[in-house]
């Protein structure tokens, strides 16, 4: 149930037969409702098949329904995929509402999604189309005909500034603002 | 303000133009505020046309879908979490698109790429339920644990294509905003 649950498999995202290129394919096969004539606990199904089912089988011609009524047993939808994926459900006491959103899913998932934890929410066969990145990406292409070792990019630049430094910087800037003074006039 | 800045300017000039010590401390990049821009010559905008109409490279683009965005290209799979209304099926056309490019070059958008400019079609095809997530709460020495179970919608969308329609520069007639 959570990511650290043994038992529960984590996959990638995945479409099966390239599922939507070129043309889409309704993923759902096959439907089997079972129910009880009688019991209480298969109303809500009874409802649905009543009310509902032949209009569910009329707009969906690539399903296959069957129905398996059963004495004195819960009602179970179990709903089969062109992946091979088989989803059972029990319907006990459910209400004609809640049957028929259940069902709705069962229409348009491509199989049996949940069963599996998406570790990524993209697939991509294509991941990246500008090149990766690297360190040297939008580097200065001279570096590649430097004969090394040079000088220039063996110098030690990482040096805290010393106290030297700092007075010539501030000698050079005292200068300038001499300067400025005179020529702003 | 402006004779401090050329004052700045011609000290770090100083420092670039002797080797020393302290040139080490200077950056070589120029202010942005001196640093020419370099004008988009039509050169560039006509090799980006001729490339768009060679279709030389795989597009790619960064879209805006729910709050998320993107990276989308051919054949991209996408799953989208939470309450959408598409069912399966449906040819949708991806419009906010903020950024559409090629191997050679990259149209920004400023935050959208011009409308009409880049078309992003896709197929929805699955709509489910999430695995079960649990949301486990607790806090020690406190009597307070709380547990919770939800599971998201999820819609996966295939990315059909990621076109490049008009030619850059060149401002589309069917122009809706």
């Amino acid at each position: 149930m959570s990511n650290s649950n043994l038992f529960l498999k984590s996959g990638f995202l995945r479409a099966p037969l390239q599922n939507g290129v070129g043309r889409f394919v309704p993923q759902l096969q096959r439907i089997v409702f079972k129910f009880c004539k009688t019991h209480g606990a298969s109303r809500g199904m009874r409802d649905f098949i009543e009310q509902d089912l032949l209009d569910f089988a009329k707009q969906n011609p690539n399903i296959v329904v069957y129905m398996k009524p059963r004495r004195h047993r819960s009602p179970v939808i179990v709903a089969e995929y062109l992946n091979g994926d088989r989803f059972w459900m029990s319907m006990h006491n459910k209400t004609h509402d809640e049957i028929t959103k259940w069902v709705e899913v069962m229409r348009t998932q491509q199989g049996d999604i949940a069963a599996t934890r998406l570790r990524k929410l993209q697939y991509t066969d294509h991941p990246s189309i500008q090149g990766p990145w690297t360190p040297f990406t939008f580097k200065d292409p001279e570096l590649n005909v430097a004969s090394l070792p040079d000088s220039k990019y063996g110098a030690n630049d990482r040096l805290p500034m010393s106290a030297t430094e700092k007075l010539r910087l501030m000698f050079e800037q005292q200068k300038l603002n001499e300067s400025d003074i005179k020529t702003a006039e | 303000m402006s004779f401090i800045r050329a004052g700045l300017q011609k000290i770090t000039s100083t420092f670039r133009s002797t080797p020393g010590i302290i040139s080490r401390y200077v950056t070589n990049l120029a202010p942005i505020e001196s640093s020419v821009v370099p004008k988009t010559t039509k050169d560039v905008i006509a090799t980006c046309n001729k490339l768009i109409e060679q279709k030389a490279s795989r597009n790619f683009a960064i879209i805006h879908l729910l709050g998320k965005q993107w990276r989308v290209t051919d054949g991209d799979l996408v799953v989208v979490e939470g309450y959408w209304p598409p069912n399966i099926g449906d040819k949708i056309t991806l419009d906010k698109v903020l950024l559409a490019a090629t191997k050679d070059f990259s149209l920004i958008g400023r935050p959208l790429v011009q409308p009409g400019l880049v078309t992003v079609t896709a197929t929805i095809i699955s709509k489910g339920l999430s695995h079960t997530r649990t949301h486990f709460k607790k806090k020690r020495r406190k009597q307070y644990m709380r547990i919770n179970f939800q599971r998201a919608e999820q819609t996966i969308l295939r990315i059909n294509s990621v076109e490049i329609a008009s030619k850059i520069n060149e401002p589309s007639k069917s122009n809706v905003f």
